[in-house]
């Protein structure tokens, strides 16, 4: 049935589903919406709360503050794989003797692989000495 | 003694609709109970224990899109189970008969759609972490540091991106709805239930204007590409802006 297809819409990032295409979009709506009458037989419903995962308040928790520092810190490593050369020999000479600062020298060196060019095949190899030294 | 059946009811329709052409719950035909102005639409369920498997709650959908198809429908929550086809009438369409008839007659030629928005993890961290320079500071403060060691410390960073995360949601909800509104009748909002959702709202829209709020529905999926995920379902029957007033 033509409505019920699940289709990608002409939007970027709109998932287009007609009605009961997907159940699980409006689960909460079927349960939780629509008609109740004072004077019915309110029968036991068995085997809901397999599907009521998503209809589930989030409270949130120390799961999910990690896992947006993860977010966090994931980003960090992304932002630098952009770095230069000379950031990287920067990083290099001003951290190789404190812990901390040993983190963004590996960040560095571990982003001057992903740039690629000959530098990387050196790169890596210099990361072990490097973490030795601490 | 004969096996107990009830009436399974999925809605309420005009007295003049047809009953929809489908099975109902556990293979039954769907059929009406008209009283006054309005009908039932109903299936008989032989067992007081009802399964709400995959396969019930998809049924309960689609007898009500069926509906919908054919003209105004009032959805019923799932599960509402009456004693026999006596009970229907006069429980629900005879006692409820005018308030029934006042909300079929409002909630001809409209439908409910929905839309939900959750932020892109990467895009939403990114933006808090550009937006609040406390934030990205004590997140490069603990660049490095041994994970068991600051575990306090990532907590307090994760704590905060929420919250930020949290008043974005808020903020984005908000600019999306007064996009979309002056094209609904009505909206109903729901609570987040994800923490990076921005919005889960139902509007009613006219028919008319469905194509309309799907083009709106498009250009924002074009501009938040990236950054929101849009899921958007209908046309519904419009389960959120249905209501009978309880009795004591």
């Amino acid at each position: 049935m033509a409505t019920t297809a699940v289709q990608q819409g002409g939007g970027g990032g709109v998932q287009r589903s007609g009605g009961s295409g997907e159940l699980y979009a409006i689960l909460d709506l079927i349960l939780d919406k629509g008609l109740v009458i004072d004077v019915f037989v309110r029968v036991s419903l068995v085997g809901i709360e397999l599907l009521t995962i998503d209809v589930r308040v989030v409270i949130a928790s120390v799961d999910t503050y990690l896992r947006f520092a993860e977010a966090a810190n994931r980003l960090d490593l992304q932002a630098s794989r952009g770095k230069g050369l000379s950031d990287l020999t920067g990083d290099l000479t001003g951290g190789l003797n404190a812990t901390d600062a040993l983190g963004d020298a590996q960040g560095a060196l571990a982003g001057a692989t992903q740039a690629g060019s000959g530098l990387a095949g050196g790169a890596t190899q210099l990361a072990p000495s490097g973490a030795g030294l601490g | 003694m004969s096996v107990d059946v009830y009436k399974y009811v999925y809605g309420v329709v005009c007295a003049s609709a047809v009953a929809p052409a489908r099975a109902g719950l556990g293979g039954a035909p769907v059929e009406l109970i008209a009283c006054g102005a309005t009908a039932a639409v109903v299936s008989d369920v032989r067992e007081r224990e009802l399964d709400a498997g995959r396969q019930e709650l998809m049924t309960h959908a689609e007898v009500l899109e069926d509906a919908l198809r054919d003209g105004v429908v009032l959805p019923m929550r799932f599960g509402v189970v009456m004693a026999d086809g006596e009970a229907v009438r006069r429980e629900l369409l005879q006692r409820h008969h005018d308030v029934l008839l006042s909300q079929l007659s409002e909630l001809a030629g409209k439908v409910e759609l929905r839309l939900r928005a959750v932020f892109e993890e990467t895009a939403v961290v990114g933006e808090v972490l550009r937006e609040h320079a406390e934030i990205a500071a004590l997140r490069d403060a603990l660049r490095g540091c041994d994970e068991d060691a600051a575990y306090y410390e990532r907590i307090r960073l994760g704590e905060m991106v929420a919250d930020a995360v949290a008043r974005k949601c808020e903020a984005e909800g908000e600019e999306i709805l007064r996009a979309l509104a002056p094209l609904a009748l009505a909206v109903d909002r729901g609570g987040g239930a994800h923490e990076r959702m921005a919005l889960h709202a139902s509007f009613l829209v006219e028919r008319d204007r469905v194509v309309e709020f799907d083009e709106a529905v498009d250009e924002l999926g074009r501009a938040q590409d990236g950054r929101l995920r849009l899921k958007y379902t209908g046309p519904l029957p419009p389960y959120s802006f249905v209501e009978l007033p309880t009795e004591g």
